[in-house]
């Protein structure tokens, strides 16, 4: 696997940015800055998966990363206060034990990759095996003339490999994305939203007017809901 | 041991200058690899270094993007070789992302309750655990 001439140019190109972006991610006092910081750094990524010949990741990785989670990222951000970060003006990298481990296992990394690079040397350079690309270069040029284009093709490879060996981890995925959602509208409501609710908790009504957090309007009308619920299912029994 | 250190004797034989020069017109699954490594390295240093929350999630999102990159290079890599299941890779990468966006989405509803409860996102004001 080489790449050559202006695919090269396009890796390096997208490989620095999105170190850049990712350090600039990491280092920006402002929580909004970094967000915007880690889409670039996404998008570049997305750009190397174009490179390496996963246009489907690529186009996933931008419509699910850039267009869901970060734009879930930046409605937080903008939930919780700004500029928290900025009002306290301190040094960034204040904490020697952590920018210690964090600087030891970056060394560790580097060093056990220069290793692993030195001890493989020359088993990732295409010697015998250059002749299989070439092969399936010209297989794709005589594919071409069939107007079957490489992308959709290799897409659809992905997508039937998907659904043969990782049906069941596809259908895990799937109750696990309906877990994250029940999940997280149950975590982020509020408690008068949950008193607001058909089928409240008389638990939950007893707890909150312990706390005083509510006036007694809402306390009664939650209850009467509560006992109305009560009465409806003694009524079913 | 001794090939640790022949990277400095290439150097001495000037040989590896022209080894570079030949990787960096020609980038192979190495400098897939190096790239993916230091994006790791970068996110680890956002999660251990930032007291923000959500910029720690996003330093997660870093990481787990820097592996998504290793499972192509390679994929590509087996593609190329000729190995049976060489998109194997990429449906991982799908499931990857796939539990990001989950982790993302439960992630942030436990930082707004967060925030509701104790007014702060910073985690080392988040110490209720510690004695």
């Amino acid at each position: 696997m080489v790449l050559h001439g202006w695919e090269s140019v396009f890796f390096w190109v997208f490989a620095l940015a999105a170190l850049v972006a990712g350090l600039l991610t990491v280092m920006a006092r402002n929580a909004v800055h970094s967000a915007l910081f880690l889409i670039s750094a996404l998008i570049s990524v997305a750009a190397l998966f174009v490179l390496l010949g996963a246009e489907f990741i690529a186009g996933v990785q931008i419509l699910v990363y850039v267009g869901g989670v970060m734009v879930l990222f930046l409605f937080v951000i903008m939930l919780v206060n700004v500029g928290a970060e900025e009002r306290e003006q301190e040094e960034l990298f204040n904490r020697p034990a952590q920018v210690t481990a964090a600087v030891c296992f970056a060394a560790l990394l580097v060093f056990g990759l220069f290793y692993a690079i030195n001890q493989s040397a020359g088993r990732f350079l295409p010697d015998a095996s250059e002749e299989a690309p070439a092969a399936a270069r010209g297989e794709r040029l005589r594919r071409a003339e069939t107007r079957v284009s490489n992308i959709s093709e290799d897409t659809q490879r992905v997508g039937s490999s998907l659904y043969r060996y990782g049906a069941l981890p596809f259908e895990i995925a799937s109750v696990l994305l309906l877990v994250a959602i029940v999940g997280s509208v149950l975590l982020a409501r509020t408690a008068k939203q949950e008193l607001a609710a058909d089928d409240v908790d008389p638990l939950a009504v007893s707890d909150l007017s312990a706390a005083g957090e509510l006036t007694p309007a809402e306390i009664e009308a939650a209850a009467r809901r509560a006992h109305a619920d009560d009465v409806w299912e003694q009524s079913k029994s | 041991m001794n090939s640790l250190f022949t990277p400095a004797l290439l150097l001495l034989q000037g040989s590896m200058l022209d080894n570079m020069s030949e990787g960096v017109l020609r980038p192979d699954l190495s400098k897939f690899l190096i790239i993916a490594a230091l994006l790791f390295a970068v996110g680890v240093a956002g999660v251990l270094t930032r007291r923000n929350i959500i910029v720690i999630f996003m330093s997660i999102e870093l990481i787990l993007n820097a592996a998504n990159l290793n499972f192509i290079a390679f994929s590509r890599y087996l593609q190329e070789t000729g190995h049976a299941n060489a998109v194997a890779g990429q449906v991982f990468t799908v499931f990857i992302i796939v539990v990001a966006a989950a982790e993302a989405a439960i992630g942030l509803g436990l930082v707004i309750a967060l925030y509701r409860n104790r007014e702060t996102i910073f985690v080392d004001k988040i110490d209720l655990l510690k004695w």
